[in-house]
């Protein structure tokens, strides 16, 4: 018998129950459902996460502080930082040079005396002296920053603000509560010293912004987050006055600091070291970063691990399905054997058939499987989004799906192997018996 | 055949059911083996038509001495010098008329143009060429037995085997599959072996032999 005719006869003895066929490929469709996107996801996590990393992101970025470099602790994630330092756009173009630096971004900060909105009740909230943060927020998805409720403000505007849960906390509103704050108003005002004919006087510039975000934000000490434009705009203001305000506090190192990204993540500890060198603290979470490598690591284990077992689940049921075939078809096979079939006849079409049941179930699962990825992936992205991060396009993986129809259509040819060979070998003579 | 003792094993023990079976048939000849239930009819039917092997004694059908023979070599001499119809038609469900006399062809390699003429020719012998396209439960019990003797002559047997072919048919189909199966000496040039209850059909027979205690004995037809 031709492997042709040998497919003929398996296909149709598949079609002749179709219940069983279509519960068993229920099973490896399911079980490569979930291996399909399992896997999808968990390569794409590490692929994704660890090109972000490794190509330059918010975790590989290093942190450049406005401040010398404490010699004893530079090789540590967080180093406390040494005296401060002036860091000015000489100082960031040096940096810029270096070889293995993707990217600075300056990071401003200005100390602003802030009057709150009135809070619950109508109770104002006593002002205080606090620092709005300043960054170009069109990098913001390279930037420690996370948005907890709201938006970002837009880059380059300078009548609206993001705010920390450190604030929120302040006005009286608990972090769970925290989009209470949006759509509020604060007022902003920066001091600037003035001589009076021998008086001196401060002059304060007042701004009022609209609160449009809650984030969470490690480029620089603050509670504020603005825009770079307006935060400069109130550092001139501060600059202007009699010795540049500074006995009012004003800032003397023109950027606060600065965010650097690095080629890769495995540039990031020499150009750690070459900062340092230029004269700058610096802090970044190398050790942070090898730990979460390790953890992506071990949930693509398991995540296999879980697909893994999930199909030889499948298997089995594939296995139990043909053997009760072969068990009920016992005379069939006699029958067969009786009008001249060989034992690897027999052998091939029940083969045949067990493969059949695991390509189609391996096919539609794995399509399926990428289909249930690509919709986690479209909630995983509107997450993104709105962290103002780029979001993660799955792509079509060609070599999983591949791998996910022939590994099926495999472990059905292997969990068929037993029945077939049963088959085989069953006695032509059950074609006259009983049963 | 001579010497033929076949035992079944068993926990409870052994059964033997031929013990030192004796038969000569020639070439062409039509033969009935009768005898009570569990005598061993169907046993000596599957030793002669190489569904298993003598267990003791020689079988020679032609020039193939089955008791040397392989699983393997078993198979081929089934597919080659036996047809065989039983009781139960043994047809596949999920196969068309056509298809089904088709496969034992296809089990001998041969090309798909010729055995589909072949089996077109069979099924117009045997007058289902109008039913090529139905499946056996589509098919009437006579039908059915006469689907399963073209499939047993697709392949141009020299020994067609008969296992109560008309066991499960009413009168008129079992007139008509007797009909075909009685012409196959004649119209094939085959042996015919037909195990029955049926005194009427064993009458028709030109031999019957009567299994009991294990032995044949042969009867004399009444003219």
């Amino acid at each position: 018998m031709s492997w042709r005719d040998a497919l003929v006869l398996a296909v149709k003895g598949v079609r002749r129950r179709p219940g069983r066929a279509v519960l068993t490929v229920l099973a490896v469709l399911l079980a490569s459902a979930l291996l399909t996107a399992l896997l999808t996801i968990s390569t794409t996590a590490r692929t994704r996460v660890l090109d972000q990393l490794s190509s330059g992101g918010p975790l590989a970025g290093i942190k450049v502080a406005a401040a010398a470099p404490d010699p004893a602790q530079v090789n540590q994630d967080n180093p406390d930082v040494g005296a401060p330092k002036d860091l000015d756009g000489a100082a960031l173009g040096r940096i810029r040079a270096l070889r293995g630096v993707r990217q600075v971004i300056p990071v401003l900060s200005v100390r602003q005396y802030v009057v709150p909105p009135r809070g619950p009740g109508r109770r104002r909230t006593q002002p205080f002296i606090g620092s709005v943060v300043g960054v170009d927020l069109r990098h913001v998805g390279l930037l420690p920053i996370t948005l907890e409720a709201g938006r970002l403000p837009v880059a380059g505007a300078t009548t609206e603000v993001a705010v920390t849960d450190g604030y929120v906390e302040r006005v009286g509103v608990t972090p769970t509560q925290r989009s209470r704050v949006l759509g509020t108003v604060v007022e902003l005002a920066a001091g600037r010293l003035e001589d009076d004919g021998g008086h001196a006087l401060v002059r304060g510039r007042w701004t009022k912004a609209t609160v449009v975000g809650v984030v969470g934000q490690d480029a620089a000490n603050g509670e504020l987050l603005m825009s770079d434009r307006a935060v400069r705009e109130a550092q001139a203001w501060i600059a202007s006055g009699v010795n540049n305000s500074r006995v009012l506090g004003g800032p003397t190192s023109p950027y606060a600091g600065a965010y650097v990204v690095a080629h890769g993540i495995d540039a990031v500890p020499q150009v750690r070291r070459e900062i340092t060198s230029v004269g700058y603290s610096t802090s970044a979470p190398e050790n942070l970063i090898a730990s979460v490598r390790r953890y992506l690591r071990v949930v693509e284990i398991v995540l296999a691990a879980v697909g893994i077992i999930a199909l030889v689940v499948a298997g089995l049921g594939i296995g139990n399905a043909m053997l009760a075939a072969v068990r009920e078809r016992r005379r069939e096979i006699g029958v067969l054997k009786a009008i001249g079939a060989r034992d690897r006849d027999i052998y091939r079409v029940y083969l045949i058939e067990a493969g059949t049941l695991g390509f189609v179930g391996g096919l539609v699962g794995t399509f399926v499987g990428w289909g249930i990825a690509e919709a986690v992936g479209v909630v995983v992205n509107r997450y993104l989004t709105q962290q103002g991060l780029e979001g993660v396009r799955l792509g079509l993986p060609v070599p999983l799906l591949v791998g996910g129809i022939a590994g099926a259509t495999v472990l059905a040819l292997v969990a068929g192997t037993l029945p077939a060979l049963r088959a085989a070998r069953l006695p032509a003579r059950e074609a006259v018996s009983g049963g | 055949m001579v010497g033929l003792r076949h035992r079944f094993e068993s926990r409870a023990g052994d059964v033997t059911v031929l013990d030192g079976v004796d038969l000569h048939l020639d070439a062409g000849d039509h033969a009935a083996l009768v005898g009570a239930s569990g005598v061993g009819k169907t046993t000596l039917l599957s030793v002669l038509g190489g569904l298993e092997s003598p267990q003791e004694g020689t079988v020679r059908v032609d020039d193939h001495d089955l008791a040397g023979m392989s699983r393997g070599e078993l198979a081929t001499f089934r597919r080659e010098t036996v047809g065989f119809v039983f009781q139960h038609f043994g047809l596949l469900e999920a196969l068309t008329a056509a298809e089904n006399v088709e496969l034992a062809g296809s089990l001998a390699g041969a090309a798909a143009g010729p055995r589909r003429r072949r089996a077109a020719e069979l099924l117009e012998a045997v007058g289902l060429v109008d039913r090529a396209r139905h499946r056996p439960l589509e098919l009437s019990g006579g039908e059915r037995q006469r689907l399963a003797i073209a499939r047993a002559l697709m392949n141009r047997p020299r020994l067609v085997l008969a296992d109560e072919p008309t066991g499960n048919l009413d009168e008129r189909s079992s007139t008509l599959v007797m009909g075909l199966l009685e012409s196959l000496p004649a119209g094939h040039g085959c042996t015919l072996v037909v195990v029955t209850h049926d005194a009427t059909i064993a009458a028709r027979a030109r031999r019957c032999f009567r299994l009991s205690g294990g032995r044949a004995i042969e009867e004399a037809i009444p003219v």
